[in-house]
């Protein structure tokens, strides 16, 4: 057999793939600088779609081709440079002090997908499944991992902007979660979600925007002041 | 005879249509007082020819309403729930006749308009309560009624006093259809179906636990609106400051509601229920007529001391229903029926007789411009309509013959005597103890009315505003006229009535029980062994004979004798004024000492003094007694409910993060503990 058509092969390359998005992840807790977390998030989108084209290669489910076509297009181009450009435009490049320091951060995100890996457990049963039905027991694990990173980025950060990017980390888990899970799910539902990507980054643009005009920063701790 | 549905059809219709003239009159108070209120009076009349054709020949059609929900609207106007709109029809009748006359000194200052959108939008939604069959369109009447009653007590909303009083009213109505809606469920989960058709007869076949459950959250829910002790306290409040004829409306049929709903579940939802029930049954309803009498006697607030009166009636509605639910699980049935007759015929007659005290109250209060009866006076000589038609409604509230308060009070009373006889050793004593009560508390009653009648209408006036009173508008005293014609309608012929209830006890019990409670087609026997038997119609001749003769005696005498007037009798001192009068505080003292473990009044002396201890220049009497349901009960309920709030208030701290982190948290434990196999 072609070393292209082993299934064993394929699985191997998700997992590898899998395990960089899930170290771009951690770099992004790491990372202070904005654009630099933006570029990351471009290229964790690259490889999610890598990840869904190589799960449709070996599973024979063309919709999933369009998926991850889109999936480049929206996440991988569209956002990031829609970021970018509200980055210039605010003028603040760098995130101030996050609310826990990097290295403390990094631990916990490695006890994140350590729970990552303990929920995906009982989704793991090769006897049921062999062969490429297989091929996402990581993924998932991966997949659950970003979701609750992307979700302490959100509360660990102070700045609007970066907890959008942690906002759309965390819609990067959710779909690697499906594509591994259902291997695809109907186009017109990946088409709703990233649509709802699209305009939840253009709403949200909008609102940093007025964050920063009103309070003079973008720091949402500020918003405290307006409880009654 | 035709089916009554197309006339229910056509009530509803009515009403609502009402509802939007008085939304489309909303700038023109003078259209929407004509124009809503004409409205109401045609629904009224369309909805009691309805409830007699339904009550004349009993049929179960269910139909829908033709609106999109996500639950059936249907509608079923069977024997009870015609009974119940009768109720309705006849006091909304009147009711909207007085408002035509009662509202139009209001044109100037007041939204009539918005007025007459609430009121028609109540009248619907009590309608729609009566005749509902399924428990969710049920529930969304319910609301209709107790919001716009919300809106129609908080009318005149720049007083303080009535925002606080529509606000506890809402909350405590809302916590009552939280109760309601969770008995309903636990049904429902149990029926798999929510229409009233299917809960027939089945919270009996529920496990004990939630039949007790289910039991006691409709009592409770039911009670809160019924107005039972201690959940209560809304009532004297939000009652008096509504206009009056909203007043009247809901003291005369709002809280009917509550008991609509009681019968509903007690006698159609639930077969015989568990013994105990009834026993809580009666005991609060003996304990909701004394604490309403007790509390009305020390009220000088005219509209208040309906409201308490109210309690009072509602009271001696449930323990009828108490009666009827022990005598029920007893096995006997006739004196269930009995008590169950005693019970809806008090509903109808507290509906008519107080919905005429507190139209006739309205009338006073429009005219001296005061609720508190230490300031009227003398009105009997400046306003006799009014007067002649309070009185009629206190005699018959005071459960006099030959007046319709008195047959349902004594079919009551009747029903609790004959309880001693049943074979149960322990419960047996329950019925002569609640029945000495009742008749305490129709003699309370009594006493309380003559306060209620002599303070403001005899003797001399007592204020500037007494004096200057004048007779109120035509239509409202039409009205009175209506409500007091039916006081003695349904007093004297009570024995023509009475068959009325076959359908209503043969639905609930399966027996009719009208032909053993006439005795001789005139004269009420109570149909058990050692009862007695009375005849309102022949107490009424009787007593017209008396008055008769003595009149006819009196005058011959007066003729022949030589009348001299003269000054009545001042002990020597110069002239009497008001300030000679009895007052309604004194008049009601021997009761506040006789019952002070009760009251626990307070008083206060502080004397003045300019010069010598031995002149005070000044003498500062109070004298009060103590709300004890709100003291001991309410108040540190609420105490509780806000130091958790403010306890809750720490983990509101307006932080995104914070927010955010009791996401994760709660995600993660959810993850971790709730999901695993």
């Amino acid at each position: 057999m072609h070393t292209l058509q082993d299934p064993e092969f394929g699985n191997k390359m998700v997992t590898l793939m899998a395990a960089l998005v899930l170290v771009l992840q951690i770099a992004m807790v790491a990372q202070r600088w904005i654009v630099t977390s933006i570029r990351i998030f471009a290229a964790q989108s690259f490889l999610l779609a890598a990840i869904a084209n190589t799960i449709a290669y070996y599973n024979h489910a063309p919709h999933i081709y369009a998926a991850a076509a889109l999936t480049l297009l929206a996440k991988g181009i569209l956002v990031p440079i829609v970021l970018e450009r509200l980055v210039a435009r605010i003028g603040i490049r760098q995130e101030i002090k996050p609310i826990l320091n990097v290295p403390l951060s990094i631990v916990i995100s490695g006890g994140l997908t350590l729970v990552g890996y303990v929920l995906a457990e009982p989704f793991y049963r090769p006897d049921e499944a062999p062969g490429a039905a297989t091929l996402g027991h990581n993924a998932l694990a991966v997949a659950i991992s970003l979701f609750l990173i992307g979700f302490f980025m959100m509360i660990n950060r102070r700045n609007a902007l970066t907890q959008v990017l942690a906002l759309l980390c965390l819609e990067n888990g959710l779909f690697l979660a499906a594509i591994s899970l259902t291997y695809g799910m109907p186009l017109i539902v990946e088409l709703g979600v990233l649509f709802d990507v699209l305009v939840a980054v253009m709403v949200l643009g909008i609102l940093v925007y007025r964050i920063r005009e009103t309070f003079e920063s973008v720091d949402v701790s500020r918003m405290r002041r307006l409880r009654g | 005879m035709g089916s009554p549905d197309p006339f229910l059809a056509a009530g509803l219709a009515s009403f609502f249509l009402g509802a939007v003239s008085g939304l489309a009159t909303w700038k023109r108070p003078a259209t929407a007082r004509i124009v809503a209120f004409a409205f109401a009076v045609l629904g009224s009349l369309l909805l009691a020819v309805a409830s007699c054709l339904a009550l004349a020949r009993p049929s179960s059609a269910t139909w829908s309403l033709p609106l999109v929900t996500l639950f059936q609207c249907t509608v079923r106007l069977d024997p009870l729930s015609a009974w119940f709109t009768l109720t309705l029809a006849i006091l909304a009748l009147a009711v909207s006749v007085y408002s035509f006359g009662y509202l139009r000194p209001l044109e100037r200052t007041r939204n009539l308009g918005a007025l007459g959108f609430f009121y028609n939008a109540l009248l619907l939604g009590l309608a729609l309560v009566f005749t509902a069959a399924n428990a969710f369109f049920f529930l969304s009447a319910w609301e209709v009624m107790a919001v716009s009653a919300f809106c129609l007590v908080a009318f005149e909303h720049e007083k303080a006093e009535t925002r606080s009083a529509a606000v506890v009213y809402l909350i405590m109505s809302h916590a009552g259809t939280v109760m309601m809606l969770a008995a309903f469920l636990l049904l429902a989960a149990f029926a798999g179906s929510t229409d009233f058709a299917s809960f027939h007869l089945l919270a009996s076949k529920l496990p004990p636990g939630e039949q007790g459950a289910v039991f006691l959250l409709f009592f409770a829910g039911f009670g809160v609106k019924a107005g039972i002790v201690p959940l209560h306290i809304w009532l004297p409040d939000a009652h008096p400051v509504a206009p009056s004829n909203v007043s009247a409306l809901m003291s005369g049929i709002v809280i009917k509601c509550g008991i609509y709903g009681m019968a509903r579940v007690f006698f159609d939802f639930f077969g015989p229920p568990p013994l105990w029930t009834g026993t809580v049954v009666l005991a609060v309803g003996v304990v909701t007529a004394l604490v309403g009498v007790l509390y009305a006697l020390q009220e000088h607030d005219l509209k208040r001391l309906l409201a308490y009166h109210s309690i009072e009636n509602i009271g001696i509605i449930v323990m009828g229903f108490g009666a009827a639910l022990m005598f029920r699980t007893l096995g006997h049935l006739n004196l269930a029926a009995m008590a169950i007759i005693g019970a809806l015929y008090h509903t109808v007659n507290h509906a008519i007789f107080k919905g005429l005290l507190f139209l006739a109250a309205g009338s006073v209060v429009q005219s001296v411009r005061t609720r508190n009866m230490e300031e009227m006076g003398g009105l009997i000589r400046r306003m006799p309509g009014t007067a002649l038609f309070f009185l009629v409604g206190a005699i018959a509230i005071s459960g006099l013959p030959p007046l319709n308060g008195f047959v349902s009070e004594w079919l009551t009373y009747q029903a609790l005597l004959a309880g001693f006889g049943t074979t149960h050793s322990l419960t047996r004593m329950m019925f002569p103890i609640a029945g000495a009560l009742l008749a305490l508390t129709a003699a309370l009653a009594a006493a309380c009315f003559v306060k209620a009648f002599g303070i403001p209408f005899l003797a001399l006036p007592r204020s500037e505003a007494a004096a200057n009173a004048r007779e109120t508008a035509p239509e409202m005293q039409y009205a009175m006229a209506l409500l007091a014609a039916a006081c003695f309608v349904l007093g004297l012929g009570a024995t023509w009535i009475l068959p009325v209830f076959d359908p209503i006890t043969q639905q609930a019990l399966g027996v009719q029980v009208s032909q053993s409670l006439v005795a001789h087609g005139f004269a009420l026997q109570a149909g058990t062994a050692q009862s007695g038997t009375v005849s309102p119609a022949g107490i009424a001749l009787v007593f017209l004979a008396l008055v008769g003769t003595a009149a006819f005696l009196v005058n011959r005498r007066l003729r022949r004798a030589r009348v001299a007037t003269g000054p009545a009798w001042d002990c020597g001192l110069p002239g009497l004024t008001s300030d000679n009068e009895y007052t309604a505080t004194a008049f009601s003292k021997p009761l506040r000492l006789i019952f002070s473990a009760f009251y626990r009044p307070n008083r206060e002396i502080r004397p003045e003094y300019d010069v010598s201890p031995y002149y005070p220049s000044a003498i500062r009497f109070e004298s009060g007694i103590e709300p004890t349901f709100e003291k001991h009960i309410y108040g540190p309920l609420k105490d509780w409910v806000f130091g958790l709030s403010r306890r809750m208030r720490a983990i509101q701290a307006g932080s995104i993060h914070a927010y955010l982190a009791y996401i994760f948290v709660t995600l993660i434990v959810l993850l971790l503990f709730g999901v695993r196999e």
